[in-house]
């Protein structure tokens, strides 16, 4: 995994009305509509944030019909959530380490204490 | 449904929560592993510390005479045998760029339940340090090398 993806994808993740979009879109594609409706943004706002998450390769746009850009919708690529997923299972295996050595340290003691 | 940027772990301890918080906090300095890849400082090595309450710093202490070292993050929540938040901080985190960890503790059975919550990843924003993929990179070097560490420890462990 490259630095630069995660932290492309990290920096998409920033802004919490794109997190929700992200979780919205996590459920199944939608139209850029919908996601407007349920995150009560203007359609020129959510244009913007589906604008950052398509360049920095989170959503993928498909036309539902080519010949209607109403009917364009959004999906979830899968590359970047792995990635992060990557990333976070290396941050989870660093503190399941300190917790092992916390929880050993805690139960030693107790047992020193009421032998 | 579980956030996309949030890493979690959790484990039961067989002391009760206000132990479980008090041997978290006040004695880190004894349990937290600091062999040398996996310290805040790259030559130092240090003891780490919680000040306790908020605005509490969780410093790594390299000089135990001075107290001085590097300053991990802040206290944000202090609420022995329940709840604590801090901030953390690699050593290359640019000023304003910071993780958050929670740690929960919940009684369970006769022991405690300890959850623990790192998020914030999103915060570390690509300005200028990390824009060459700096920001968070030592901090993920820790981490990696950590990690290649216990595949090691788990390989040798299985192989006698």
């Amino acid at each position: 995994m490259s630095a630069g993806a995660l932290d492309r994808t990290l920096a998409a993740l920033a802004d919490p009305t794109r997190r929700r979009a992200v979780d919205l879109l996590r459920q199944r594609p939608r139209r850029p509509g919908e996601l407007a409706e349920a995150l009560r943004v203007s359609p020129p706002v959510i244009s913007r944030h589906l604008r950052v998450l398509r360049n920095h390769g989170l959503v993928a746009e498909e036309h539902g019909d080519p010949r209607d850009s109403r009917l364009r919708v959004y999906r979830l690529r899968r590359e970047p959530f792995i990635n992060l997923r990557a990333w976070l299972d290396q941050v989870e295996a660093f503190w399941a380490g300190q917790l092992s050595a916390f929880k050993a340290h805690a139960e030693r003691t107790r047992r020193g204490k009421r032998p | 449904m579980r956030a996309a940027e949030v890493a979690t772990v959790t484990t039961l301890v067989a002391v009760d929560p206000v132990r479980a918080f008090d041997v978290f906090t006040s004695e880190i300095g004894q349990w937290w592993k600091s062999a040398p890849r996996y310290r805040f400082h790259p030559e130092k090595s240090g003891t780490m510390r919680f000040e306790p309450g908020v605005g509490g710093r969780l410093v790594e202490v390299h000089d135990a005479k001075t107290g001085a070292g590097f300053e991990v993050g802040r206290v944000l929540v202090w609420e022995p045998g329940a709840r604590l938040v801090f901030e953390f901080r690699g050593r290359d985190f640019a000023p304003g760029e910071r993780t958050e960890v929670e740690v929960r503790f919940e009684a369970e059975g006769q022991g405690t339940r300890l959850t623990l919550e790192h998020r914030g990843w999103d915060t570390i924003r690509p300005g200028h340090a990390a824009r060459h993929g700096h920001t968070g990179q030592a901090f993920g070097d820790m981490i990696g090398l950590w990690w290649a560490d216990l595949l090691v420890a788990i390989r040798a462990r299985v192989a006698r």
